[in-house]
């Protein structure tokens, strides 16, 4: 059984390895990068839509201490 | 369990007639979900402590959205070998943040002046369907957190299902079984350590008290109880035990909800005694006074704060 197991992997090993990998090498670029974006662009996406929600808030009122 | 007799017993009890209500066992209420199972008790007993100099200022645009700026100075607790030593070091920052609150979806960002950054995403995609997500980002490599979550409203049911970083899965469920008992069971896998784990929750609720408690594979046991002694007062207990290590914990508190302000404190069985004072100044202004004694490892931790807003 295992010497049959054994084969099967050899055979097949390359490419479902490397599909395998190709994902999680996708997968793994695509989160860091959703990390990043996250991290810079969260904050000014909150903004962004409460400026633009009603009653529109105006820019002064956004930086303004009071 | 009262609510199970059968109505003949009604013509005696006339002032009060929610023990005669014959239970409609299709109509039952929604139970809460199961994050909050141990709520009213933890409202009481682990109210959110600090240490030092606390100043928040929310500044709201509009009905929906509001900008909010707190400064926090005081001595930060760092890991140390020994449990009996506590290493603090002090510390301040500066935190920004930004709220948009909405019936159908919740944003609330924070940023601190290290890079730290904390966000969580609330929304209705349908009446019963919710997403919540809720993130820690950092910017050393490997040190940031993130949790989805996806929440199903039935009619006397919850279900909800979680993912979150190291490849965490996990699934809970919470039934209404009488319109005061809900029972729920959760499970969860985690990839990094591998492990699994799967726990049952039970609570029971009446107009004056509440009991929870809770099992888990992980070796946790809770248990709590919280009477509502007036609409101003209400007392809680806790006892939690670890049957792999063989350790409880067990802790009494008070929540007294007064006019102007709010005061909340607890004992431990560590002795720990703290407690928290929030108190209305005026319209809008809060102060606040925080203290937690530590008689065994001897940390005394106290401080003050000011809310605006």
């Amino acid at each position: 059984m295992d010497s049959l197991k054994g084969k099967g992997k050899g055979s097949k090993g390359a490419s479902s390895s490397s599909k395998l990998d190709l994902v999680k090498e996708w997968t793994n670029w695509s989160l860091k990068k959703a990390k990043v974006a996250t991290h810079y662009g969260f904050i000014p996406l909150i903004i962004v839509i409460g400026m633009n929600s009603d009653p529109k808030p105006h820019l002064f009122q956004l930086l303004s201490p009071v | 369990m009262a609510d199970l007799f059968p109505p003949l017993v009604t013509a005696q009890i006339d002032d009060k007639p929610k023990v005669d209500e014959k239970v409609d066992y299709s109509n039952l209420p929604c139970p809460v979900p199961y994050e909050e199972l141990h709520r009213e008790a933890y409202m009481s007993l682990k109210p959110d402590t600090f240490e030092g100099l606390r100043f928040d200022f929310t500044k709201g645009l509009n009905q929906k959205f509001g900008l909010c700026h707190s400064v926090m100075m005081g001595p930060t607790e760092v890991p140390s070998q020994s449990p009996d030593t506590v290493i603090k070091i002090p510390t301040a920052h500066y935190e920004f943040g930004a709220n948009y609150i909405d019936p159908k979806l919740m944003l609330v960002g924070r940023v601190m002046t290290d890079g730290r950054q904390s966000a969580r995403v609330r929304a209705d995609l349908t009446d019963k369907l919710m997403v919540k997500a809720n993130a820690q980002l950092a910017n050393e490599p490997h040190m940031s957190q993130a949790m989805f979550n996806f929440d199903y409203m039935g009619s006397d049911y919850r279900a909800q299902l979680q993912f979150g970083n190291n490849a965490l899965v996990g699934a809970n469920y919470i039934q209404s079984v009488t319109p005061r008992l809900s029972l729920g069971g959760e499970v969860f896998w985690v990839g990094v350590p591998r492990k699994s784990g799967i726990g049952y929750a039970a609570r029971y609720e009446t107009d004056k008290m509440v009991a929870s408690g809770q099992v888990a594979s992980t070796g946790l046991m809770a248990m709590n109880y919280v009477q509502k002694v007036s609409d101003k007062v209400s007392l809680a207990t806790d006892f939690m035990y670890n049957y792999f290590s063989r350790e409880a914990v067990a802790s009494v508190g008070y929540d007294y909800m007064l006019r102007q302000s709010r005061v909340r404190g607890k004992i431990d069985s560590n002795g720990v005694a703290s407690a928290l004072l929030e108190e209305r100044l005026s319209m809008g202004l809060n102060f606040l006074m925080s203290a937690e004694l530590d008689h065994k490892k001897k940390d005394y931790k106290f401080g003050f704060g000011l809310t605006v807003g």
